[in-house]
């Protein structure tokens, strides 16, 4: 569903983040992505959400080229894609529920789906308690279930996680694993940058490393830290 | 079709509620918006004014032509008659001679010597005349040399523009001077006031641009985020246009005693009484251009897909 061709991605100062990125990613599967901050990882998911275009190469979302949807039509992609950060970006002037609400208001769908929608998805990530406040009345560990639900909501085929727990105690930060493991069960894809070691080996899914933006190890059922093949 | 209006809609209510929600920034936006506003249309209306009272003045310029006592009445108005044609000219009345002296013993009323010597003298001794108004008071130049070397310039006793010719010299040019330095305040302060408004709505911008990155990452169209700042904008000026609708309300009722009576009929608080709804209108419309305009410029920056 997902595939990155011979892509690379220099940015401005001729600063090479990827380079020559070839990855196939199936639909269901929940994908970890380690390494280094600043070895590509969040590049990798930038190129996936279309917020950042490649150098060369292209990629693909079912068997389609992000580089032949018009600009206008990309809104109608990113509905496609549910996105979970560290920093959570919620709108700071919205209340959970209005956060969730927004990302279907913005595809236009009807008052009445919008009201029945948004309860049933915070009751998901078991925030429906908590669907008034305000983002800076939530804990982070909170915020993050909003940032799910928000992301869910479209039923998107596949999540993309950057470092969704970066900022959450381990408690939380388990909480929101199970969510996406969960998520991942009922069939949606999982892509999870992070260079917490605990989850990855816990997790016991696919791991893909990056280093230096280039992939070094691709194991089924991997670890944090791989079978060290070159040293 | 009906998708649109819904989105319309939401986009409104949206505009509302950052409106609102963002009280301070937007208070702080609306006050900047007003002061510029409010300095732009104190300078027309200063224009305006002082336009006016300028007119008054000029309507009171006027030379008179004085004609020999042998020249009938009857050819003085056949020399009206060929004036009238004159383009520079704007009126002229034909006062007689008998109309002047009642005018003079009206004047000299409360002065015995006056109507005493023109017992003595017994005959009318004051001339017939014909009042002229130019359409410009730089015309009376034109006039005053057309008269001279007119065919009927011998029956011409003489003209008092000579007499009044400084004086309306002087009037000119500070007619000039106040409407060329009301023009160039005027053109000064509405582009700072452009200036102003600009940079405080970009501010806001900025302090919304994190906000437009997460809206485009749940899938907003950049229309979507540009329509709530555009509803704000003209929220901005709808609010401001009601705050200096106020604020000159108290500005001319303090101008009250310095300019009562320099405005045909009254004063400047009647003038603004009088314009209510063109002032009005115009603030909210310039306001709501100023809102809009500076919001969708400003956005435009951070609205990379």
């Amino acid at each position: 569903m997902l595939k990155f061709e011979n892509v690379s991605k220099i940015y401005p100062g001729d600063f090479v983040a990827l380079e020559d990125i070839n990855l196939t990613i199936q639909q269901g599967e929940f994908v970890s992505i380690v390494g280094h901050s600043g070895a590509g990882k969040s590049t990798l998911l930038k190129l996936l959400y279309a917020e950042e275009q490649p150098t060369s190469g292209a990629v693909y979302f079912n068997e389609r080229s992000l580089d032949a949807i018009k600009r206008k039509h990309l809104p109608f992609y990113r509905r496609n894609v549910g996105t979970v950060f560290q920093d959570f970006k919620l709108l700071p002037q919205k209340t959970a529920y209005e956060n969730v609400a927004y990302a279907l208001e913005v595809a236009g769908e009807p008052d009445e789906e919008i009201a029945q929608r948004v309860p049933e998805i915070l009751d998901i990530v078991g925030m429906s308690s908590k669907m008034g406040k305000y983002p800076r009345q939530l804990s982070g560990g909170e915020q993050q279930r909003v940032c799910m639900a928000r992301a869910l909501v479209h039923h998107p085929l596949i999540i993309i996680a950057d470092e969704p727990t970066g900022n959450l105690d381990p408690i939380s930060t388990w909480e929101i694993i199970q969510l996406l493991v969960k998520i991942n069960s009922l069939g949606t894809t999982i892509l999870l940058a992070t260079h917490n070691k605990v989850i990855v080996d816990k997790l016991s899914r696919r791991v893909v490393e990056i280093d230096d933006g280039k992939i070094i190890r691709d194991n089924e059922k991997g670890k944090y830290s791989g079978t060290k093949v070159n040293a | 079709m009906g998708m649109k209006i819904t989105k319309l809609q939401r986009t409104f209510k949206e505009g509302l509620s950052n409106f609102y929600r963002n009280g301070w920034l937007s208070f702080a936006t609306v006050s900047v918006l007003a002061i510029s506003l409010y300095i732009i249309s104190v300078t027309l209306i200063i224009g305006v004014a002082s336009n006016i009272v300028l007119k008054n003045v000029q309507d009171k310029i006027n030379v008179s032509v004085y004609f020999n006592p042998d020249v009938q009445d009857s050819k003085i108005q056949e020399i009206k008659s060929k004036l009238v044609s004159y383009q520079e000219i704007k009126s002229i009345d034909f006062v007689s001679k008998e109309q002047a002296l009642e005018q003079f013993k009206k004047f000299g009323n409360n002065n015995p010597s006056i109507s005493q010597a023109l017992d003595e003298i017994g005959d009318n001794p004051l001339l017939s005349a014909l009042v002229i108004k130019a359409r410009s008071s730089d015309q009376y130049d034109v006039i005053v040399k057309a008269i001279n070397t007119s065919s009927f310039a011998e029956d011409v006793s003489h003209i008092d523009y000579e007499e009044n010719k400084s004086a309306i010299q002087r009037l000119i040019t500070i007619i000039k001077i106040v409407e060329q330095v009301g023009l160039t305040l005027g053109v000064v302060f509405v582009f700072i006031g452009i200036l102003i408004t600009f940079n405080a709505i970009r501010l806001t911008m900025y302090a919304h641009r994190q906000e437009f990155e997460i809206m485009r990452l749940v899938g907003a169209s950049n229309i979507y985020i540009k329509m709530p700042f555009i509803f704000e904008g003209i929220f901005y000026g709808i609010s401001s246009a009601f705050s200096v609708m106020l604020a000159l309300f108290v500005t001319s009722k303090f101008l009250v005693p310095i300019t009562r009576g320099s405005i045909a009929g009254g004063d400047i608080l009647d003038f603004y009484l009088s314009h209510f709804f063109v002032i009005f209108g115009l603030l909210l419309v310039s306001g709501i251009i100023l809102g809009t305009v500076s919001a969708s410029i400003a956005i435009r920056r951070y609205l990379k897909i």
